[in-house]
């Protein structure tokens, strides 16, 4: 089956200029590679720096790779015009690592969530009303709340309402950068729970960025490990679980804290 | 040390090249050709019209102009003023240096008082000498310093302890040099006075805002911690740290009392660039207008750069952030 | 919750004291421009309430000023023409707002004139033209400070929003603008303009001349604003719904940028009427007989007037209640914003 998203040799180089002096050069991603299905989850997992946030930033279209292809449904999202791109993201939508910043605080919940359809300009108020009503109860949030200002809310609360404004759209893809990393152990698996139900249930593809080897193992089919900007290991949870090639990974798996009963990897549920 | 000192003195020249290209666009968008008008002008010669018009290039293309207005500035010459017949800059430096007295001396005595208040305040933060303080600089705020200027005027007239205007008395020329220093002094009071008080309130509450932030940071608790006295710590530490904002507000201070300085020139008839430049603005006298205005930056830019190297020379961030460069 | 009642009762005495200088034709008795050249320097008539011969009236009056016998400019109040105050009488005609024709007045003495406070060399009351000044010099300020806000804000938006080279010009030429002490610009600007114009075309004039001068220091801290709030993540996420630049300016940024627009405003209005003040007083603003508060001042620079006639200082402590009320809201407004640091606010928009 063709995959929905196929990344080919991503670069991107980060280039400080000061006024004078030589610029200094970053380079982010170098050559990374890597297909997805339709409907599957792929862990991207690696430590600080290892340029995990930069590939969830070019899928997005919020950065301009500097080299390389990233097909989308036969389209190349790095060579694509701006008005081609507009037309895109809302195909493709991440939910940040930070629950506080990525919500505006002085709006409330209603208009976040609704947000997205205002942007589009498609539907009628009424409409709009009733999807952001909606999205927020399939995410578990109550209608009550909904007139509150988004600064009141918890981590939590405010994940799954991240998550319900990117759903607005009906998206394809939704990315996950490090979208559990500031929450509590366990809010954490409430919504790791709520995230594999709506994947069930809206069979959307799943692109999960963490720097937590279980919770990636827990969650996804395959696993991808990043280290210093390039794709190290790459292939089915469980033997990267089991069978870890590189020494990156094996890092990775040396620093998840082991429990008699941890939760199983996705592969055996 | 060079490098920051040389990087900051291209930057200060850049300012100044910059207005006098700006002050120099404004001739030429002067509403009627400037020389139409001296033409008219039955005390100048047309000879002299004829030199200045080959001087200043007035046929050639707005470039070329603003070069060899440039060229003749940076050889002395800044134009020459209809009114006087004569010269700017000898006119101008006459004056600059009178308006340069006022202000210094009112930069300085502005800040001999400014920073004990600020400082004192600050320790005393939310206590009655704070709340004393804060009041009386919030009084002193609200009064313009026209009114303020005018008020002394006032003062001066009704008590006849300060002569009311001018820079000498009549006999200046006749007295002995101590007593001409005196006479200097009397004559200074008031403007100096007038614009002390205009530019104390605001440095007073940015020296309590500026050395507050510094008294509650944890590095200073942990020095008085450490049992450092007062005096050393306010020395070596807090003002050190504080000299970031408090050197900004120096080179901004420098530009309010300048500008002060012109309005309370007038009031008072102290002979400085205030008068100088108000007559020459009435009597359309252009070349006056933009020396003086070339001058003002020159000098606030100098202030500027003596800032940044007393920023340099004291807190050490700096020097620190230049070096990893 | 405290902090909302301050602002309001600031805002409450602001709009009072605005408010009578707009209504200016009512309150005051008199118009402006007419003279009365048989009365020049005229000294405040006092209001009494007691006559000569120990009876309380309940209606204020004043007495006729006749002049001192041998003396050529000394009143004395003749006490045998007591002048009662009338209040809503009919008086000059006026618009209000421009808008309608008004003939009445809030006090006045039927054809007898009341010189509450004095008079000018052309016999001209000066309440009168100490009310309508306000109006020239209050609306120069408010008109400017808000065309300076406007300019300030879009440049700084452009800047800190698109960034590169439009960021470097925009900042260097408000560095230049900084560069130069306000009323060496201001002068600067005035003396490149024709001398001689109209009352209207020279308030505008004025305007656009304050304007010229202020916008720098706004735009820079709208600037900042900008940049530090175009990285944050709900402005990288709407622009994943697809949002133009427009929206997430109009939407997200600019409204973070209101709040410390509104202390500027608080701080600059004044400033600004102070700035058209220094210009009519020099006879470079508003010319006669159009009244400003600056021109009425200007009476003073000759010496016979500052000595002998002062309550021609009056119009200086005409703005003093303003002063006060706009300080005091901008004080309130920083402590709201930023409780904990003392004026750091004050001590960025140096910068």
């Amino acid at each position: 089956m063709e995959p929905i998203l196929k990344v080919e040799n991503l670069v991107k180089r980060y280039t400080k200029q000061n006024l004078v002096g030589v610029p200094q050069e970053f380079l982010a991603l170098d050559s990374v590679s890597f297909t997805v299905s339709a409907g599957a989850t792929l862990a991207i997992v690696g430590e600080s720096g290892s340029g995990k946030s930069t590939v969830a930033s070019c899928i997005a279209c919020l950065e301009t790779p500097t080299g390389g292809n990233l097909w989308f449904e036969g389209k190349n999202l790095a060579h694509a015009a701006e008005n081609e791109l507009r037309n895109l993201r809302p195909q493709i939508q991440l939910i940040f690592p930070d629950p506080a910043s990525s919500l505006n605080p002085r709006w409330t919940i209603l208009d976040i969530v609704a947000e997205p359809l205002v942007v589009q300009g498609k539907l009628s108020r009424s409409e709009r009303m009733t999807r952001a009503f909606s999205l927020l109860e399939r995410v578990g949030l109550s209608a009550e709340i909904a007139e509150r200002p988004a600064s009141e809310l918890s981590g939590g609360q405010r994940q799954r309402l991240a998550i319900a404004r990117a759903l607005t759209l009906q998206p394809k893809i939704l990315i996950l950068d490090e979208a559990l990393s500031a929450l509590d152990c366990s809010v954490q698996a409430q919504i790791a729970t709520l995230l594999i139900e709506l994947q069930s249930s809206l069979g959307m593809t799943f692109l999960f960025i963490s720097h937590d080897l279980a919770m990636a193992a827990y969650l996804a089919d395959e696993i991808a490990v990043m280290s210093r900007g390039q794709i190290v290991e790459h292939g089915p949870a469980v033997k990267i679980l089991q069978t870890p090639a590189s020494e990156a990974t094996r890092q990775l798996l040396a620093a998840v804290p082991q429990l008699s009963h941890a939760p199983q990897p996705a592969a055996q549920r | 040390m060079m490098r920051y000192l040389f990087r900051r003195l291209s930057h200060a020249s850049l300012l100044v090249f910059g207005v006098s290209l700006l002050a120099f666009l404004f001739t030429t968008l002067a509403p009627g050709d400037y020389f139409d008008e001296m033409r008219l002008n039955p005390q100048i010669a047309p000879e002299a019209l004829v030199a200045l018009r080959a001087q200043y290039q007035l046929d050639r293309p707005l470039p070329l102009r603003y070069f060899s207005w440039l060229n003749s500035v940076l050889h002395g010459q800044m134009g020459f003023s209809f009114s006087y017949n004569s010269p700017v800059a000898p006119l101008l430096l006459v004056r600059a240096k009178n308006t340069l007295l006022l202000t210094i001396t009112a930069t300085l005595l502005a800040w001999v008082i400014a920073l004990p208040l600020g400082i004192w305040s600050a320790e005393r933060l939310g206590r009655f000498p704070d709340r004393l303080i804060s009041v009386s600089t919030a009084v002193l705020l609200v009064i313009p310093d026209l009114v303020l200027a005018l008020g002394l005027l006032v003062l001066a007239v009704r008590t006849g302890w300060f002569p009311t205007g001018g820079m000498a008395s009549v006999d200046f020329a006749s007295i002995s040099p101590v007593h001409k220093i005196r006479d200097l002094a009397f004559h200074m009071t008031l403007p100096v006075a007038a614009l002390v008080l205009s530019a104390l309130p605001l440095l007073v509450r940015h020296v309590r805002a500026a050395v507050a932030e510094v008294l509650h940071a944890p590095f200073l608790l942990a020095a008085e911690g450490h049992g450092i006295p007062r005096g050393t710590l306010l020395l070596r530490y807090v003002l050190p740290a504080a000299a970031n904002p408090l050197l900004s507000l120096f080179g901004f201070s420098i530009g309010a009392l300048l500008s002060g300085s012109l309005l309370i020139e007038v009031v008072m008839s102290w002979p400085g660039l205030g008068p100088f430049l108000l007559e020459a603005i009435l009597a359309r006298d252009i070349y006056i207008v933009i020396g003086g205005v070339l001058f003002s930056t020159i000098f606030l830019a100098a202030g500027n750069f003596l800032a940044d190297i007393l920023l340099y020379w004291i807190d050490p961030r700096i020097r620190t952030e230049n070096a990893s460069r | 919750m405290i902090r909302r009642r301050n602002v309001r009762l600031w805002i409450l005495i602001l709009g009072i004291l605005h408010g009578i200088i707009l209504c200016a034709g009512f309150f005051a008795p008199y118009d402006p421009v007419q003279q009365d050249r048989k009365n020049p320097y005229l000294p405040p008539m006092r209001v009494h309430f007691v006559d000569t011969a120990g009876r309380l009236h309940l209606h204020p009056f004043v007495y006729v000023l006749q002049l001192r016998p041998g003396s050529f400019d000394q009143y004395m109040e003749d006490t045998t023409q007591p002048l009662p105050l009338k209040f809503f009488v009919p008086g000059d005609r006026y618009r209000p707002l421009g808008l309608f024709q008004s003939r009445f007045h809030l006090f006045g003495a039927g054809s007898d004139r009341i010189y509450l406070l004095g008079t000018d060399a052309f016999g001209r009351d000066q309440l009168s033209r100490l009310l309508f000044g306000g109006q020239a010099s209050l609306f120069a300020g408010l008109l400017g400070a808000g065309l300076t806000l406007l300019i300030g804000w879009c440049v700084g938006a452009v800047a800190g929003y698109f960034g590169g080279w439009r960021d470097d010009a925009l900042m260097r030429l408000a560095e230049l603008f900084l560069a130069l002490p306000w009323l060496y610009l201001l002068f600067a600007i005035r003396a490149f303009l024709p001398l001689t114009v109209y009352p209207l075309h020279a308030f505008f004039l004025i305007v656009a001349v304050l304007a010229g001068v202020g916008w720098a220091r706004p735009a820079r801290l709208v600037r900042g604003i900008v940049l530090s709030v175009r990285e944050r993540d709900y402005v990288r996420a709407a622009r994943g719904f697809g949002a133009s630049n427009f929206y997430l300016l109009r939407c997200h940024i600019l409204p973070e940028a209101s709040s410390v627009l509104l202390t500027q405003a608080a701080i600059l209005i004044p400033q600004f009427v102070l700035a058209e003040m220094t210009l009519s007083f020099l006879g470079l603003g508003v010319p006669e007989p159009v009244p400003s508060w600056g021109n009425l001042l200007s009476n003073l620079q000759q010496y016979s007037v500052l000595v002998s006639y002062w309550w021609m200082y009056l119009p200086a402590l005409a703005m003093v209640p303003f002063f006060l009320g706009y300080l005091g809201l901008a004080s309130v407004l920083q402590e709201r914003a930023d409780p904990y640091k003392i004026e750091r606010r004050s001590l960025g928009s140096l910068a």
